[in-house]
């Protein structure tokens, strides 16, 4: 059981690693625009986007 | 070529229109013409924009951009901003109208690539600072909703731990791990129903955010007390419970933010600089400074920049902006023409009556941002919510008396708490952003988009339906109703060589006969008196009879008359009776005239007609009909709509229409039939049905467990379970309204 110890905690700094990578896709504006994206794919562009 | 309309969706169309028909390259630069080229924005002011600088010395910007209307638009924009030099990154959004720029200062200034935007028939506009509320809930619903899972996990071991036994240090290890992992939920995520319970308070008002805010109070400080005395804690409880309520106030932000950004993006629409006559002399100033008494000039292709009256000149102006009618009217001496509408032919000398922020579409931008801000309405949670709060409270006082009157402290306090616990309106809170997304896919789906709830929830009690003919009941576009095939043949001559609505709508008819047209040569038109020619080697004579007729006149004087007219959406007439079978009356409201309002009238089945209305009548009689205590929705498509759609309780666009109504609009129309109008007040009344649906059941739910609670039978565990339990339900519940919405069409 004491192997718990430290497993809990490897269990939760990997789940916050994961929280992390979310809170900075957010902050970076990945979520903001939902429409936009599956309409890009339409366009069909030789530079791609910027 | 000659059959198309002369109206494009967009720059970036008409553009590609171009190019593609090479051949018809002199056609497209007569239409140019009779398109406003788009105003340059003012030099000088771009420049002074404040600009977000880059760490690698590039400056960024967001711009609003008008006019784009599809998504070849942005391809057009974003290309063509991408290939200037010093450009880093250039991004449109379609769904929002804004692009973001990044640039080099020093190879490219703001004003060279605004005027590059201009270029392309856009409007570019600097938009003030803009919040970004739901990227701010979006984080802390992450924050929440990782807490809750991994709470989850240490109670389900302590639940566990009741029946297969648990060594105290790990049982404490996980009490205090779910406190380290409820504490950020408590004091960064919750803070949105926090700062709302303290408004509503400051406010005397008890809405939905005061029991919830208690709740996560008494759970959090009785996480302390527990997990410091070795007890057990309510926490998977609290952390699931702020999760869910961010999710759901999420989803309602996501549509409100649009309506928002809808509400900035209504640009004034003054062209920014006017031709004024001083002592014989054009000279160019801003329409701004303009006043009254100051004399214009206006010639085809401009926008004019002020409301005045006609004093010199003869030309025919698009009023459809006022109006909503397409045909372009003839001005002359004595006339009166309007700001923003659009010279197509001849030019004017005007004497300015009104100017800038007085004329009549900057009232109307005004009236329609007014009605924008008008917010959401009280809905039926928040009305429960005060009795709801103080029953509550009530509850487990009466809870704590009781049980210390019987002698038994430490129980009276365990029971307060649980009683507190699970009278939390978790569910009660998510049943109306459930079941009214829920409705606004159904609908969406359906070909009627909804910018908000509360416009969806309001369609199930209007009772009268109040439409604009042109554009809405009918297509808006003119069609030949009667002609002769022998004159039509001859007027389609002449015509072609006009740029006139009515001209293509001539050969529209000539070709959809598969008449071949014959040349006409030496073709004159006059503006606003007609066209004429030599067909055949005899010289005609085509000119107005009348507002919907066309007189053909050959050398023998009348030769035949064409009869114009509105086509009709062809489901328009099955839309109407479908609604009066709803029990909806169904008036028409038009600008237009009387006669032609009461064919179109007679063609849908439509009693009540209100002809000859202006914008300002059509807000009127909509409000009085409010007053009589009537439910009104008003379904148009013009700018001319806007106050009318601005006074209607529930306002609809068509997706054909005019981008500015589309703005205000509470909906859209998007497929150009009225038809998804019935199915909207059949989901709407299903919608509205799996709400009361949704607050019986979590009230229910509330009434039984707080009752267990108050008698001592609510433990950690049967909170746990209960509480997302009554949250299922309501979620089952607004997942119903999909079925109710098809089974209630196959009704009808």
């Amino acid at each position: 059981m004491n192997s718990l110890l430290f497993l809990v905690p490897i269990a939760l700094g990997l789940a916050a690693v994961f929280l992390i990578l979310f809170l900075r896709a957010a902050r970076d504006g990945q979520f903001d625009d939902l429409d936009d994206p599956p309409l890009r794919i339409l366009m069909d562009d030789d530079d791609g986007p910027a | 070529m000659e059959g198309e309309s002369d109206a494009f969706c967009c720059a970036g169309c008409e553009a590609a229109y171009a190019i593609i028909r090479g051949a018809g390259l002199e056609r497209y630069y007569r239409e140019r013409e009779a398109f406003a080229p788009r105003p340059e924005p003012m030099p000088g002011g771009w420049d002074a924009v404040p600009l977000a600088a880059g760490a690698d010395g590039t400056c960024s910007v967001r711009l609003s951009i008008d006019g784009l209307r599809c998504a070849s638009c942005v391809w057009v924009t974003e290309g063509v901003l991408r290939r200037m030099r010093g450009v880093a990154e250039a991004t449109v959004s379609y769904a929002t109208g804004r692009a973001t720029l990044r640039w080099d200062p020093a190879t490219v200034r703001l004003s060279e690539l605004a005027d590059r935007i201009a270029s392309l028939g856009y409007r570019p506009r600097v938009l003030g600072e803009e919040g970004r509320p739901d990227r701010d809930l979006l984080l802390r619903l992450g924050v929440a909703a990782f807490a809750a899972v991994n709470v989850m996990m240490f109670s389900a071991a302590l639940y566990a731990g009741w029946t297969a036994g648990m060594e105290a240090r790990f049982a404490a290890l996980f009490r205090w791990m779910s406190l380290a992992l409820a504490t950020p939920v408590v004091a960064w995520s919750a803070a949105p129903f926090f700062a709302g319970a303290w408004s509503g308070l400051r406010n005397r008002a008890l809405h939905m955010d005061v029991p919830i805010a208690l709740a996560i109070v008494i759970l959090y400080a009785q996480g302390w007390w527990a997990t410091l005395r070795g007890g057990d804690t309510y926490l998977d409880s609290l952390t699931m419970l702020v999760a869910l309520l961010l999710a759901g106030r999420l989803m309602e932000t996501r549509g409100r933010r649009r309506a928002a950004e809808a509400a900035v993006t209504l640009a004034a629409t003054l062209p920014p600089t006017a031709r004024r006559l001083v002592d014989a002399r054009v000279e160019t100033v801003s329409s701004e400074r303009l006043r009254p008494g100051d004399r214009i000039v206006v010639s085809a292709g401009d926008e004019v920049p002020a409301d005045g009256v006609a004093v010199e000149g003869r030309a025919s102006v698009r009023m459809a902006l006022l109006t909503g009618e397409s045909a372009p009217v003839e001005v002359s001496a004595g006339g009166r023409v309007w700001a923003a509408t659009v010279v197509v032919d001849g030019s004017l000398t005007v004497d300015v009556t009104e100017a800038a922020d007085d004329t009549v579409v900057r009232r109307m931008a005004e009236e329609l941002r007014s009605a924008a801000d008008r917010g959401s309405r009280p809905s039926s949670t928040d009305r429960i919510a005060p009795w709801f709060t103080s029953a509550t409270l009530a509850i487990a006082c009466g809870t704590f008396v009781a049980w210390t009157r019987l002698g038994d402290p430490g129980a009276a306090l365990s029971a307060t708490i649980a009683v507190l616990v699970v009278a939390c309106p978790c569910a009660l809170a998510l049943s109306r952003p459930l079941a009214a997304a829920a409705g606004l896919g159904a609908v969406a789906r359906r070909g009627l988009l909804f910018r908000s709830a509360d416009a969806l929830l309001e369609l199930a009690v209007v009772d009268q339906v109040v439409l604009d003919k042109t554009g809405t009941v009918t297509a808006g576009a003119f069609e030949v109703v009667s002609a002769r095939d022998a004159d039509l043949r001859v007027a389609a001559g002449l015509e072609r060589h006009s740029r006139h609505p009515v001209a293509a709508a001539v050969v529209r008819e000539a070709a959809a006969r598969e008449i071949p047209l014959p040349s006409a040569s030496e073709v004159v038109e006059v503006a606003g008196v007609g066209i004429s020619g030599l067909v055949d080697g005899v010289c005609w004579s085509l000119r107005s009879g009348g507002p919907d007729a066309l007189l053909l006149e050959g050398p023998d004087g009348y030769a035949g008359l064409l009869r114009l007219g509105d086509n009709l959406r062809h489901d328009s007439g099955e839309a109407v009776r479908r609604l009066r079978e709803l029990g909806v009356e169904v008036t028409l409201l038009t600008g237009d005239r009387e006669r032609v309002a009461n064919r179109i009238a007679r063609a849908t089945g439509i009693d009540d007609v209100r002809a000859a209305a202006g914008p300002e009548e059509k807000a009127a009689m909509i409000r009085a009909l409010r007053a009589r205590g009537r439910r009104v929705l008003f379904a148009g498509d013009g700018l001319n709509d806007g106050p009318a759609l601005a006074a209607a309780d529930v306002a609809v666009a068509m997706g054909t229409g005019s981008a500015t109504s589309i703005l205000v609009a509470d909906g859209v129309l998007a497929g150009g039939s009225l038809l998804p109008l019935v199915t909207g007040i059949q989901a709407s009344k299903a919608c509205r049905s799996a709400i009361r649906r949704n607050q019986a059941r979590s009230v229910g739910y509330n009434i039984v467990a707080v009752g267990a609670a108050a008698l001592g039978w609510v433990n950690p565990l049967v909170a746990a379970v209960l509480m997302p339990l009554s949250s299922a339900m309501v979620v089952w519940g607004s997942s119903r309204v999909e079925a109710e919405v098809r089974r209630r069409e196959g009704g009808a």
